[in-house]
């Protein structure tokens, strides 16, 4: 059974007009258990606003979501609920940070599901060493870190909640490149480690090409693909006329072929490629 | 929700209301409201009332709009005109001998009163704002306090800030929205429990929110003064606002009809 279901779900934001447009129109989606689904697409696609329907803050205006099978709008409990089975770590979520220290700010989600003391700890410390916070940070005050710390502690704020299905609103926007692929490889990291669902938006390619074993597509509020990596960015065409760019080397490696160069085609990060290459040299050196 | 809140709102339009001078319907609102507070009987209600829908279908903006102003304060009214019901004993009794509660005619026509006051009231400001840009209100507001420079009263500097302030009023709501959903997202409970909870809930929300306000206003400050802005006298601006004829005939008009009510008020019999 998928762990979350979307059925014919649509958003809008003003509900006065019938005319009004849908932020999201007629979204239907399965997410598998254990998935790491990557969700691309242009800047007022509709992505944050599909993200934020999986933990019910947002109430489709048409449609259902379930979690586990369960409507999550059933009853006011089902929606309580839902926040903690899923956690939303919105975009720039180092803007949510709040406590005195790093620990406590942690601990804000865990305490909220009413958990004991030693059962917060162990969340905490636990979170913490997902996103590389080392204890001997714990006391700081979170409004001390520099801005990629405070990223990855507003993040271990989700973690810690142990959530079903962890979803991560464009969680490098804004990083410089270490900053990004420190976020990147944490996410791989959490998912191997946790085998939990983990969803996360963003819009560059390489990114999702990267980390996804999903790809979901929205242009102009609907999903338009929802396939696997190699399935999806197969159809570079397509997805250029939406306004993405697939990565640079895919680029490359699309025309080698089409010159008759005999390559895979399913290249989307420079380490592929360069393994590709190597293989076509025939070396098999390093 | 949090997006309802109207206060300095601006509804575009073409009418004869937009167009006057900003100093010029600060002044009119205010004899207006010192009108709504000389009335003493019905005669002088009709007027009041009369001029403010005549106002009103001349400013264009919409009857929904006017009601979504006076939405917040309906329970405050409310609330008023019945303590002030059962307060206000003098006169007739209404109600039968034996209640132990007694209204009054007299208590009745001042609930009344109180009501058609602050609505109308809240009305009149709302009109002001809607029909008025905040760039064009606070410089009215700057040039009808620039008397106060006299005795060393920074006003440019307080109109400065008046403007960034409501400037930054849209983007503090929307601020607030994302950070109550980011919490909301972490479990944090803001519906339920005992005001003691939902003060302490509030925390999570105005710690980042105060955070991120200051931080707004650094980067402001910083790229203000990036473009040269120099503070005090010697500004000069892009629009020059001039009076005009229908400014004049405004004035005109609410000086007649507060002259109109102090004779109603001498002429007829008070009923308050
Ligand atoms: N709180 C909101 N109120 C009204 N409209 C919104 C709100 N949030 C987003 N929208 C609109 O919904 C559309 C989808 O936005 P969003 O889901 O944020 O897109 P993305 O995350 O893909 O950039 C956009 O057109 C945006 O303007
Ligand atoms: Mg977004």
């Amino acid at each position: 059974m998928p762990v979350l279901q979307a059925v014919n779900v649509s958003h809008r934001y003003t509900q006065a007009s019938p005319t009004q447009f849908s932020a999201i129109e007629n979204v239907n989606i399965e997410i598998e258990n254990g998935e790491l689904v990557g969700i691309i697409g242009h800047t007022g696609s509709g992505k944050s606003t599909l993200v934020q329907h999986f933990n019910g803050l947002l109430k489709p205006t048409e449609g259902k979501i379930l979690l586990d099978g369960k409507d999550i709008w059933e009853s006011k409990k089902t929606v309580h609920q839902s926040r903690f089975k899923v956690g939303l770590c919105f975009q720039y979520p180092e803007y949510q940070l709040f406590e005195e220290t790093v620990y406590k700010d942690i601990a804000f989600g865990p305490k909220n599901m009413k958990l004991s003391e030693e059962e917060i700890d162990k969340a905490v410390r636990k979170a913490a060493e997902y996103v590389g916070i080392s204890a001997s940070m714990f006391q700081k005050s979170p409004f001390d870190l520099s801005g990629g710390e405070k990223r990855r502690v507003a993040i271990a704020g989700v973690m810690a909640m142990e959530p079903q299905v962890l979803i991560l609103d464009e969680p490098t926007a804004g990083l410089d490149p270490k900053g990004r692929d420190r976020i990147l490889d944490m996410i791989k990291a959490y998912q191997k480690d946790t085998k939990k669902t983990v969803i996360f938006v963003s819009h560059s390619m390489e990114d999702v090409a990267k980390l996804a074993t999903k790809v979901l597509v929205m242009n102009k509020s609907r999903v338009a693909m929802y396939d696997t990596v190699d399935n999806v960015y197969s159809r570079a065409e397509e997805l250029t006329e939406m306004g993405l760019n697939v990565p640079q080397v895919t680029k490359i490696f699309m025309s080698l072929k089409k010159q008759g160069v005999d390559v895979s085609q399913n290249i989307y990060t420079v380490e592929q490629g360069k393994a590709e290459l190597l293989r076509l040299l025939g070396g098999s050196k390093k | 929700m949090i997006k309802d809140i109207t206060i300095g709102q601006y509804f575009s339009a073409k009418s004869v209301i937009h167009r006057l001078d900003a100093r010029i319907k600060i002044i009119l609102t205010i004899a207006f409201i010192v009108n709504i507070f000389l009335i003493k009987n019905f005669w002088g209600l009709g007027v009041i009332v009369a001029t403010l829908i005549a106002t009103t279908l001349l400013s264009k903006v919409p009857f929904k709009m006017i009601l979504k102003s006076i939405k917040p304060i309906v329970f405050i009214v409310i609330f008023t005109a019945v303590l002030n019901l059962f307060y206000m004993q003098d006169g007739r009794n209404l109600l039968p001998e034996s209640w132990f509660i007694s209204i009054t005619d007299k208590g009745l026509i001042f609930a009344f009163f109180l009501a058609v006051r602050i609505i109308t009231l809240v009305i009149a400001s709302s009109l002001l704002t809607y029909t008025t840009t905040p760039t064009e209100l606070t410089f009215a507001i700057e040039k009808l306090l620039s008397p106060l420079k006299l005795i060393k009263v920074p006003v440019n500097t307080f109109a400065t800030m008046m403007t960034l302030a409501l400037r930054f009023i849209p983007t503090l709501i929307e601020e607030t929205d994302k950070i109550m959903s980011a919490q909301k997202a972490r479990g944090a409970d803001l519906e339920t429990g005992g005001i003691i909870d939902r003060i302490k809930a509030m925390v999570p929300i105005l710690i980042p929110l105060f955070v991120s306000s200051f931080r707004r206003a650094n980067d402001l400050a910083f790229a203000m003064e990036c473009r040269c802005y120099t503070d005090g006298e010697g500004r000069t601006r892009m629009k020059q606002n001039k009076i005009s004829f229908k400014d004049i005939a405004a004035l005109v008009i609410i000086v007649l009809i507060t002259t109109g009510i102090v004779l109603l008020n001498t002429f007829f019999t008070h009923v308050i």
